[in-house]
């Protein structure tokens, strides 16, 4: 029982990371530009894909993979933010219009994904050596800690930029008044652009890692990913970068700690539970905000 | 100072704007005003007068339908209002402008931004802040947020004047604010011309901003009703009443 507990611990701290990454992406996505991105499973999944080409043809590990996806898909993210953005603003009513739009943008990614990949699920045959890590009384395999490694990098990176640099500091400023940054001469059109650029980067990166993790991926898969990052934004208060962080860390914990405890139907219930609790009891979400605006 | 100052083309002008929303409701109905160097601009007017709406539609951040803004009397009309700084031209607005979980000093560097890369004229702006209104050195690592109203609205003040605009635009600077402090507020309003900045004041605080304003407009539903040298406004006992009816008005709700 013990060495179930371990085992669901550190998984759920690998898991955690993933989670944490998708959700933070989506919350600073939303946070500058107002928009939900229903799409942003699909960028996650489309980085999957993306190591896997540059596996298959190429022969690109993972590792390496990682920073070729992150410049990819913030070039991606740019030029995405250019053609669906300003169309938004020519609408009577943007914000029903952008659901419908990246409801549209995630059909659309997916059914590519399959025209390109077919249906089947896939996964990245590269191994590292040793193949598993002997941590205490428990084995994890070295791709797993590998992803968690680099989850924690990029967290880190993360916070350091929002909190220390000032470009990091007028994306928050974005979030927590949208008219006054404007006034303080700041282009909110690019820095919007660069804010999409920095979540899609994010969603391919974690893309990479979601190929290490789990086993494997298919075109399908992203709406998965959507949902946990939705539950991810919401667990950690919408538009709250380290809400996000923390909360994707927690639902990953209790997922994977469900699963010791739980028969696995109920398990996956689980999040919902936790996003349901959540709206419920702190709608603000874990950590609440301390001014209001 | 040389009276041809007032004389010279308005600083900031609006010519026959007009503001809808949702399409077709009309805010301003060709709304034309001037703003002069070196004074004091005052616009007074009920509530829903529109006098926020031509403050913002001045600062581009509502875009006419019709009519054009002006800079220096160049028609700079559907100029984003990130530029407006690089005019020199300053913005408080009514609702709060702070960056609430920044510290005080990091929401002095954000009005920076436009010369972030240099930091000798990032101290110099944080400096002449601090200059200004010395209880924002004591607070500087504090969260704006947690700061009271009043001296969150210093904050704001402080912050638009680091960066020595020419023309700074006032939307009801002490609504919510306790009265002792307002009073200091006006006071410090009223001295800006004299540091060579122009002020535009948007103001529900009739008798204020009659007192300390040399030149005003008074709208009504979008439109100008009259405007006037403030000396005739004091004197005309017509107006008079029109703006004591307002003052009762305001005391009434």
């Amino acid at each position: 029982m013990e060495l179930l507990i371990l085992n669901g611990l550190a998984n759920g701290l690998i898991v955690g990371g993933i989670y944490a990454l998708v959700g933070v992406s989506l919350t600073l996505l939303y946070g500058v530009l107002r928009v939900v991105n229903f799409a942003h499973g699909e960028f996650v999944i489309a980085g999957s894909f993306f190591a896997f080409v540059l596996f298959s043809t190429l022969k690109i590990p993972p590792l390496l993979a990682v920073p070729l996806a992150a410049v990819a898909f913030f070039a991606a993210g740019w030029l995405l933010y250019y053609v669906l953005i300003p169309r938004l603003a020519r609408s009577d009513d943007p914000e029903l219009m952008s659901f419908l739009m990246f409801y549209g943008v995630s059909i659309a990614a997916a059914a590519l994904m399959l025209l390109l990949f077919e249906a089947d699920s896939r996964s990245i045959d590269f191994t590292f050596t040793p193949i598993s890590v002997q941590i205490g009384p428990i084995y994890i395999s070295t791709a797993r800690l590998v992803a968690l490694a680099i989850t924690i990098v990029i967290s880190i990176a993360l916070a350091l930029f929002l909190f220390r640099t000032l470009p990091g500091k007028a994306l928050r400023a974005a979030i927590m008044n949208p008219e006054a940054i404007q006034i303080m001469g700041v282009d909110i059109v690019r820095l919007s652009a660069f804010a999409f650029a920095l979540a899609s980067s994010l969603a391919g990166v974690t893309g990479v890692l979601v190929a290490l993790v789990f086993p494997a991926f298919n075109p399908f898969s992203g709406a998965e990913y959507t949902i946990i990052a939705f539950i991810v934004v919401v667990l950690g208060g919408l538009g709250n970068p380290v809400g996000a962080l923390l909360a994707g860390v927690v639902f990953g914990l209790a997922e994977q700690m469900a699963t010791v405890f739980l028969p696995q139907a109920l398990a996956q219930i689980v999040g919902f539970v936790i996003l349901v609790g959540t709206i419920f009891l702190r709608p603000s979400g874990l950590l609440g905000t301390r001014f209001r605006r | 100072m040389a009276t041809n100052d007032h004389d010279g083309p308005p600083v900031l002008a609006l010519d026959r704007v007009d503001v809808a929303y949702h399409g077709d409701i009309r805010i301003l109905r060709g709304l034309s005003l001037e703003v002069r160097p070196s004074l004091i601009t005052g616009i007074i007017g009920p509530n829903g007068a529109g006098k926020s709406t031509a403050l913002r539609a001045l600062y581009g951040l509502l875009k006419p339908v019709a009519g054009d803004v002006l800079i220096d009397g160049r028609a700079v009309t559907g100029l984003p209002p990130w530029k407006f700084i690089e005019h020199g031209i300053a913005l408080v607005p009514q609702q709060r402008s702070l960056f609430n979980e920044l510290s005080v000093e990091d929401n002095l560097r954000l009005a920076c931004w436009s010369f972030r890369r240099d930091r000798r004229r990032i101290e110099e702006a944080l400096e002449r802040a601090y200059a200004q209104f010395p209880m924002l050195r004591d607070k500087r690592r504090d969260l704006a947020g947690s700061m009271s109203g009043g001296q969150q609205r210093f904050l704001e003040l402080g912050r638009a004047l680091a960066l020595r605009p020419r023309v700074l635009l006032l939307d009801e600077p002490t609504a919510m604010i306790a009265p002792r402090v307002s009073a200091d507020i006006y006071d410090f309003i009223a001295g800006l011309p004299a540091q060579g900045i122009t002020v535009l004041l948007v103001d529900q605080n009739v008798r204020q901003c009659v007192r300390i304003a040399q030149h005003l407009y008074v709208l009504e539903l979008g439109q100008n009703k009259v405007d006037g040298s403030a000396h005739a406004f004091q004197e005309d006992s017509g107006l008079r009443d029109l703006i004591a009816e307002w003052v009762d008005y305001r005391i009434d709700t």
